[in-house]
């Protein structure tokens, strides 16, 4: 039993060194992509129906040459802080591969320097929250190399609202109301049932 | 041996509602505990008053005794009353299990659809296994009433409609509300026991109650394998993710109404019939509720095994409402994946509680009670420890060979704390049930309250500190003492306390004159195995009654 425990210890103390894999850190990201969204009908977005428009460049301010590693982009719904507060699976985390920050995708596009933009349809899955926008910048081994974001780097501008879309249907609803009414109507049949039997086992 | 007080024995037993149950399992236990199947059973058809019995064998597939109780545990058979009654009875427990942790496995998609914090999630699993607390309390008295086939049947189909208005909850109250109603119908496992302790005779009951429990908790590992499934299947067939999940619950909700029906139909309270249809004379004795009541809350032992079974039992209660959540969220696994895994913890039980109880009775025989709460100390001690270790593992392979283990050991701790309490009182043995199954629900709500509500512990933390708790709460244990067998530490009394003294200290003299008393007297004569290899020895009564056998 103790040999059992230490080769467990043991175990996990050698899973706990090869487990920790680390992945591209957030803040050594460069801010090098300017991100503009724009959508219609005031702030709340319905999932599944709504459209959004989403533009972005590379920011001249920066050194030319910078994003010349720059080979795909990636655009990320992302969560706001206010839809991450007491949602641990929506934590932010500074390694890339453990953030849960922007969990639902967009698109993904080859990269260019200017006059990108794409008009995307809500989708139905995305859920209730508030959003910004994210563009992550690859190199060709795949890994976050810039970013740039449509709001400050508090999160708190240019957020958005979707209303997700909530999966109930009429027949959902009348079928599961038809069915708890069975269930209870089956139950005081089966106490009269009981009773009648009962009284005919008595008069017998 | 006096034919005339023998057949007043019989006739209480059978007459006598209340204590209906508690002299059966007297009888039955002894002789479990001894191994003497036949030398009581055949004095009592010699000159009991139940007919020939070989025209009674005739009416039953199975082997029984003269009360009709099954002596044999035919897995495999489903004739009836017995084994049918059997199959019905953890089959149904099974359903209510399933449905009551049928949300776990698909939180990760009902929290976006339905917009929840970890707060409120916390808060729908609290109210998952609060409603319970007391609804097994009350099944007892209702198996006592009406009979186990009726009460559990009403009870499953009062908690059905629960189910199916899951799928049409549309916020975090509405979400709450229907978790907290559909967790009643886990008070079922009072029915359970109550119903093979009825039809299984001492030799087979403690395998009758643990297989029955064991497989019973099964629905909650099962569950988290079949929702996912069902819900991807739902998903194939064409629906969207969010309606996906809301239809998939009513698979949980139509086996459990057809369980219900199944019960009512083909099942039966006792051998000879129904409870409506038995003739109840007026010689039947009925126990006062008030002093069963007080004798219960009276006597420490039954809260200290209600507050270690909450950590045993409540501790696999709350395991099956986060740990599906905590393999998506920590080791990133798919929705599929974290549901096998969670699956795992819940379906060691299919052995697990079941080898608890045998552990008990094994113990029992060489060591006695004494070797019955060591042997619950240290298991349930040792799953403390793995809790602990459960937190702290980093890597998915260790922490599912972690979680196996200490799954087998919070399982058999279970299925041990049912080896002791049978014998914690024997008047109140119904009250008693109740509250030590009731405590393991208020185990699991305590700690969920605690460690897993909100934000304020990482999941892994919580379970860690769970572990913790665990160990302190195990402790307890030690302070259980029996003056006629001793406790973990201490030998029996050297006032030389006898079984008589403890089992007949609940009945004044009054109620001794009355003769209501008899059937806790057999049972304290049986009880004696429990001093362990020394029985064999054991004096007669100092008040003179004589031994029943030969």
């Amino acid at each position: 039993m103790a040999a059992l425990e230490g080769f467990l210890v043991a175990s996990f103390l050698l899973s706990c060194l090869t487990s920790t894999s680390y992945g591209v850190s957030f803040s050594s990201l460069q801010k090098t992509i300017v991100v503009s969204a724009s959508h219609q009908q005031g702030k709340v977005l319905k999932a599944g129906e709504d459209k959004i428009t989403v533009a972005w460049s590379y920011n001249n301010s920066f050194p030319a040459g910078t994003d010349s590693a720059y080979k795909t982009v990636k655009l990320k719904l992302c969560y706001a802080p206010i839809s991450q507060q007491d949602r641990a699976w929506r934590k932010t985390e500074d390694n890339l591969e453990k953030d849960k920050t922007c969990l639902h995708n967009i698109a993904s596009r080859p990269y260019s320097h200017s006059n990108n933009n794409i008009s995307w349809t809500v989708e139905r899955d995305v859920p209730t929250a508030t959003y910004f926008i994210r563009v992550y910048a690859y190199n060709s081994a795949d890994e976050e190399v810039a970013y740039g974001q449509n709001t400050d780097a508090h999160k708190t501008t240019n957020l958005f609202q979707v209303e997700a879309v909530s999966g109930r249907h009429a027949s959902l609803d009348i079928a599961s109301v038809c069915f708890s009414a069975f269930s209870v109507v089956s139950l005081i049949g089966f106490f009269s049932l009981e009773k009648r039997k009962a009284k005919s086992s008595q008069q017998k | 041996m006096c034919p005339s007080r023998l057949h007043r024995q019989l006739f209480l037993s059978r007459r006598a509602s209340p204590i209906l149950l508690s002299t059966q399992l007297v009888v039955t236990i002894w002789k479990f505990e001894t191994g003497q199947p036949s030398k009581n059973t055949v004095k009592f058809n010699m000159e009991g008053s139940y007919g020939a019995p070989e025209s009674v064998q005739k009416r039953f597939a199975l082997p029984v005794d003269s009360e009709h109780k099954a002596t044999e545990f035919r897995l495999f058979s489903v004739a009836a009353p017995h084994m049918r009654a059997f199959h019905l009875s953890w089959v149904s427990f099974f359903a209510c299990f399933v449905s009551t942790f049928a949300a776990p496995p698909l939180l990760p998609i009902i929290r976006d659809d339905l917009d929840l914090t970890a707060t409120d999630i916390g808060n729908a699993g609290i109210a998952a296994v609060s409603g319970a607390v007391f609804a097994r309390v009350v099944m007892g008295t209702a198996c006592d009433l009406v009979g186990p086939r009726l009460a559990s049947a009403a009870l499953i189909l009062i908690t059905a409609p629960a189910v199916y208005c899951t799928a049409i909850a549309n916020s975090a109250a509405s979400f709450l509300l229907v978790r907290f109603f559909t967790g009643f119908s886990i008070a079922t496992f009072v029915s359970t026991q109550f119903w093979m302790s009825s039809l299984f005779s001492s030799k087979v009951v403690g395998t009758a109650n643990g297989v029955a429990g064991g497989w019973g908790n099964l629905g909650g590992g099962a569950t988290q394998l079949i929702m996912p499934l069902v819900f991807s299947l739902i998903q194939n067939i064409g629906a969207t993710k969010f309606t996906a999940w809301r239809i998939a619950f009513f698979i949980p909700a139509l086996f459990q109404t057809l369980s219900a029906y199944a019960i009512f139909f083909l099942g039966q309270d006792l051998p000879d019939g129904n409870y409506s249809q038995l003739h109840k004379s007026g010689d039947k004795h009925k126990d006062s509720f008030s002093q069963i009541f007080r004798h219960a809350v009276t006597n420490y032992r039954g809260w200290i095994l209600a507050l270690t079974y909450g950590y045993c039992f409540g501790v696999e209660l709350t395991i099956d409402n986060i740990i599906a959540q905590y393999f998506y969220d920590r080791f990133n696994v798919n929705l599929h994946t974290a549901g096998i895994i969670a699956a795992s913890f819940g379906l060691s039980n299919i052995f697990s509680r079941p080898g608890g109880g045998i552990l008990s009775d094994i113990m029992a025989k060489r060591y006695g009670m004494r070797g019955r709460l060591w042997a619950l100390w240290i298991l349930q001690t040792l799953g403390g420890i793995f809790c602990i270790l459960l937190g702290r593992v980093g890597s998915l392979s260790v922490s599912i060979a972690v979680m196996i283990i200490f799954s087998v050991f919070v399982q058999a701790a279970c299925g041990l704390t049912f080896g002791i309490v049978p014998f914690v009182s024997r008047r109140s043995l119904g009250i008693i049930s109740g509250m030590t199954g009731g405590g393991g629900n208020v185990g699991a709500v305590l700690t969920q309250v605690i460690f897993f509500r909100g934000s304020r512990y990482s999941t892994e933390t919580g379970i860690t500190l769970m572990g913790v708790m665990i160990l302190c709460c195990t402790l307890a244990i030690m302070l259980i003492y029996f003056p006629q067998w001793g406790g973990m530490f201490c030998g029996p009394s050297s006032k030389g306390t006898t079984e008589e003294d403890y089992y007949m200290g609940e009945w004044d003299s009054a109620e001794k004159e009355r003769g209501i008393h008899m059937a806790s007297m057999k049972f304290s004569e049986n009880s004696r195995s429990e001093r362990g290899k020394k029985v064999e020895s054991a004096p007669t009564p100092a008040n003179g009654t004589p031994n029943t056998y030969v």
